[in-house]
């Protein structure tokens, strides 16, 4: 009755709760037999720089727009491409409408 | 005849009726007090909910219901504005409500210290008003003055930050192109009422012949329409617009895009729907031309959509190209239905959009509301700018996981229901589009991954060290929202059965719908 | 659904959670040992003994838990729970020891996908919240090579699944039917088995960067970014990180042992009902020590490791190249053998 079927799979949300809600209790259980003491407030918490100087917030925090380098850095050739097209003017708006709007009339009309 | 049957029996009039009395009652009431003018709102959304909520009962039992303007009966010429309302209907009707008391809410804290509050709350009503008639609607030209409607009050809500140049310039970019495209709608309608003497959806339909203008009228229908829910490359206005607008405005009018988007499938599945299967040159039939072409600007729309996203550094911007990238989902499984028509996939792909109608709507609404909430505390926009807001602010930290994980379609929230049935039906068509719906959702992972480290996580900077948990009435807001995803997710089936497979077989069976005004006369 | 059957159903999830997760614990972290003792004889060292990471997990247990004071305590402690957890639920929807799944009928193979990515995303987000620069680093480069890697995924899915509606069988998503129609049967002639087998090659190609080992493990540089996401956990929260990459390991195999192997030996030699069942079970051991053998530790101990834009190239451009003409040749399958028949 809970089990979602499209014509070629299944997927039952309910029983999947289930399973993740007993295996929580069983790993939350194992997990307590670890210990959960540590020294506050010492060297031991603060963040590993190999032995660097730790510098303010400010300088150490990564800005959101560095992130994902390696990928914005392989499809680079898309990503210029798509920034050009993106230009925020209105008139290239309309012109695009109208591209797509002649490319269709082409497409439906003739067809 | 008791009394709940003469109200379902007028409920379509008053449906748009309360909104638009409380929207021009709305100044008035704002002279008296702010409080008062709040339960004002609330009460027109409550009475209007429940007209909604009984036709819908009415619809969903009984099959597509009629109101005619003026008179009792039909009557040969079909002059009368008609409203017919079948389970489609109904169902955007449903989520356009859910939508506005959302807004309803969230506003009461968001917008509080602002001024001109009594022209917001009347702009909102507006909208509201004129996204319920867009979908309600069954005479073609009155849909184009609901869109008229919408268009306008969405450019002013949009600008409503004035003081920042930024609103004004989205507000001028969408005016244009909303123009622009209402009046290429205006015209395709002036050519079906030359050719064809009537305005009424379901006449329409009866007669239309698949001659050369009627092709014209398709293609700018179709292309004016998917300009105004966001298909690339019409996109553009999409991310200035909804990165620009006050939050909790981006909600309505996200509810002003989805309807254009049910304008697109009543354009083909019901004005369109006795000519689709005409053959053209080369042996092809019209629905497989059409639903190729819109799977096509679809598969653009999800990787462009993506693509944008992972390279923004405006939060609500960002949230703008992921919601293109959603429409693009919606209009890749309603392409894949009208390509295959008639196979059972193709079934199951029309229920996947429609359910994805309403994730998609939850989802980014929940995200905006919580990006709603982050420049309301912190007053910043730019990602670069916030750290570490997890400290304080767990609440909303939780809402916007709930958020990213439905947007994304992680197991066991809604999204991931409304994908799985859309990966399991477009394959079938061809392969292809499949793999690219599963490559953008991994990628739409890596988008909001990122905005969630840079907003709540990260080391704490002083600027932020005293913030306070967002006010209770959006955390109530981004709360209903989240338990109605959660619930979604759960039970798929119960929202399917009741309310998608209705909508998809009133969309498929366009005989019942035009049978219910020409059948009649 | 009466209360008998709902009460069998749920000592079913229990009896059948508890179970997979000891076998998958105790499997997995015996594979990582038998992994790490075959690499050190590839490399000329002796290693350590096959029951080391065993003592590793009971060594890290005694740790003490250390949360930095950048982190955020909430989401540091939960994140490796969550990860281990989805990971244990896999398990209970893959067809194991050759048996059928024991939930056919609650996940398919599009679930699996999807789950799979829980424990990378909990990689991710315990890495974000660190607070230390290097584990900020480190989990950037993990989602970059999840994006990566997933495209090659999604193209093989769906070609087992494509392939497996064109032969007319509904519910083509489920692994029961994919563990009951294996790929290399349902091929007409010599193009779908090149397709399939390019596919094979490809899928044992991601399964290194889908475990972060060398050549893909560019988030867990040891030598770059001193430990990347892992450096600031230790104690217990390390130990289910640990426990999360033994279960993957298992998993992953098993879903490469399912989509192409999942052939039984007593079918074969005819055996009876108990040790049929153990000989099903030692074959399907085998099996998965073979599909770590080759695509984790051979590749382990040959190939640097690769830098993350690197990693973004291959996985993009030649791996989906690759899978795609392994799809375009199971479609054109069909064609070129009725074209010359």
């Amino acid at each position: 009755m809970f089990s979602l079927e499209s014509g070629s799979g299944f997927w039952n949300p309910i029983l999947w709760i289930f399973i993740f809600f007993i295996a929580f209790l069983l790993f939350y259980g194992i997990r307590g037999f670890g210990k959960s003491a540590y020294k506050k407030d010492t060297d031991q918490t603060k963040a590993f720089l190999s032995g660097n100087e730790e510098s303010s917030a400010e300088e150490m925090h990564v800005k959101a727009s560095n992130l994902y380098w390696g990928f914005t850095t392989s499809m680079k050739t898309v990503y210029t491409e798509l920034r050009k097209m993106h230009t925020g003017n209105a008139s290239d708006y309309v012109l695009w409408f109208v591209i797509i709007l002649a490319f269709l009339f082409l497409i439906i009309g003739v067809m | 005849m008791n009394i709940i049957d003469v109200l379902i029996e007028q409920s379509p009039a008053l449906i748009i009726a309360i909104p638009l009395l409380g929207a021009f009652l709305m100044p008035l009431v704002s002279r008296i007090n702010s409080t008062v003018r709040n339960i004002f709102g609330l009460l027109v959304l409550c009475l209007t909910g429940f007209f909604v909520g009984i036709l819908a009962s009415d619809v969903l039992a009984n099959g597509p219901r009629l109101y005619i303007f003026g008179a009792k009966d039909l009557a040969v010429p079909m002059v009368r504005i008609l409203f017919e309302v079948d389970s489609m209907s109904i169902f955007m009707a449903l989520i356009t409500m859910v939508l506005a008391f959302i807004t309803l809410i969230y506003s009461w804290s968001f917008m509080k210290d602002h001024d001109g509050l009594d022209k917001y709350y009347t702009l909102v009503l507006l909208l509201i008003t004129s996204t319920l008639g867009m979908e309600l609607t069954g005479d073609i030209f009155n849909f184009f003055v609901f869109l008229e409607i919408s268009c306008i009050a969405s450019c002013a809500l949009i600008a409503f930050w004035i003081s920042e140049g930024e609103a004004l310039e989205a507000a001028f970019k969408y005016i244009v192109v909303s123009a622009i495209g209402a009046l290429f709608v205006l015209f395709a309608i002036g050519l079906l009422y030359a050719q064809y003497n009537a305005l009424n959806i379901a006449t329409l339909a009866n007669v239309l012949k698949y001659t050369f203008l009627d092709k014209i009228i398709l293609v700018l229908l179709l292309v004016v329409l998917g300009m105004k829910a966001g298909l690339v490359p019409m996109h553009m206005w999409l991310p200035d617009s909804y990165g620009r607008a006050p939050p909790s405005v981006t909600l309505i009018i996200m509810g002003a895009t989805l309807a254009s988007f049910y304008g697109v499938l009543r354009v083909i599945f019901t004005l369109y729907g006795n000519v689709l299967s005409t053959t053209m040159r080369f042996s092809i039939p019209l629905n497989v031309l059409v639903g190729w072409i819109l799977i096509t600007l679809a598969i653009i729309s999800i990787i462009v959509g993506v693509a944008m996203a992972l390279v923004q550094s405006d939060f609500m911007r960002l949230i703008g190209f992921s919601a293109v990238a959603e429409v693009g989902y919606m209009f890749l499984a309603i392409g894949a239905g009208i390509a295959a028509l008639g196979t059972p996939y193709a079934t199951t792909a029309l229920q996947g959009g429609i359910l994805h109608l309403l994730n998609d709507a939850l989802d980014i609404g929940l995200l905006f509301l919580v990006a709603g909430a982050v420049y309301y505390i912190t007053k910043k926009r730019s990602l670069d700018d916030i750290s570490g807001l997890a400290r304080n602010m767990k609440y909303t930290t939780v809402f916007f996981v709930i958020g990213l994980l439905a947007v994304v379609g992680m197991p066991p929230l809604n999204g991931f229901a409304s994908k799985f049935l859309i990966y399991e039906s477009v394959y079938q068509l061809n392969p292809i589009l499949s793999i690219v719906a599963i490559l953008c959702s991994i990628l739409m992972l890596a988008v909001f991954v990122k905005v969630f480290y840079a907003v709540f996580m990260g080391p704490e900077l002083p600027a932020f060290k005293n913030v306070t948990e967002a006010p209770r009435s959006m955390l109530l807001a981004m709360g209903v929202v989240a338990a109605l995803m959660i619930f979604i997710g759960l039970f798929p089936n119960l929202v399917i059965d009741a309310l998608v497979k209705p909508a998809a077989d009133a969309l498929l069976n366009h005989a019942q719908y035009i049978g219910t005004v020409v059948g009649g006369v | 659904m009466d209360v008998l059957g709902l009460s069998e159903l749920l000592v079913r999830i229990i009896l059948g959670t508890l179970g997979l997760a000891t076998f998958g614990i105790i499997f997995g972290l015996f594979y990582i040992g038998i992994d790490r003792k075959l690499s050190a004889h590839m490399q000329g060292r002796i290693g350590p003994p096959f029951r080391q990471p065993f003592r590793d997990v009971a060594k890290l247990f005694t740790k003490e838990n250390i949360i930095p004071d950048h982190a955020i305590p909430w989401i540091f402690n939960l994140s490796p729970l969550i990860g281990l957890i989805a990971t244990i639920s896999i398990l209970l929807y893959l067809p194991l020891g050759g048996f059928p799944p024991l939930f056919a009928s609650g996940g398919d193979l599009i679930v699996i996908l999807y789950l799979l990515i829980i424990p990378s995303l909990a990689l991710v987000i315990g890495g974000f919240s660190s607070g230390s620069p290097y584990a900020i680093i480190g989990a950037q480069r993990e989602m970059a090579t999840m994006i990566a890697y997933e495209f090659p995924l999604a193209v093989l899915i769906i070609t087992v699944a494509w392939n497996l509606l064109q032969k007319g069988i509904t519910n083509v998503f489920s692994f029961s039917t994919i563990a009951a129609a294996p790929v290399w049967n349902q091929v007409a002639g010599p193009l779908g088995f090149i397709g399939f087998a390019i596919l094979l090659f490809v899928l044992l190609l991601v399964t290194p960067a889908e475990l972060s080992k060398i050549p893909f493990d560019s988030p867990e540089a040891e030598t770059e970014l001193a430990g990347g996401l892992l450096v600031e956990y230790s104690g217990r929260n390390l130990a289910m990180y640990y426990l999360t990459d033994g279960v993957k390991t298992v998993v992953m195999a098993s879903i490469i042992v399912a989509l192409f192997f999942p052939y039984n030996l007593s079918p074969f030699i005819g055996l009876g009902s108990y040790t049929g069942i153990i000989i099903d079970v030692l074959f399907y051991l085998l099996k998965v020590f073979l599909v770590i053998l080759f695509s984790v530790t051979l590749i382990r101990v040959s190939i640097a490791r690769l830098k993350i834009d690197q990693i973004v190239y291959t996985y993009w451009i030649p791996l989906t190249l690759a899978s795609l003409v392994g799809l375009i040749l199971v479609m054109w399958d069909q064609n070129i053998v009725q074209w010359f028949s």
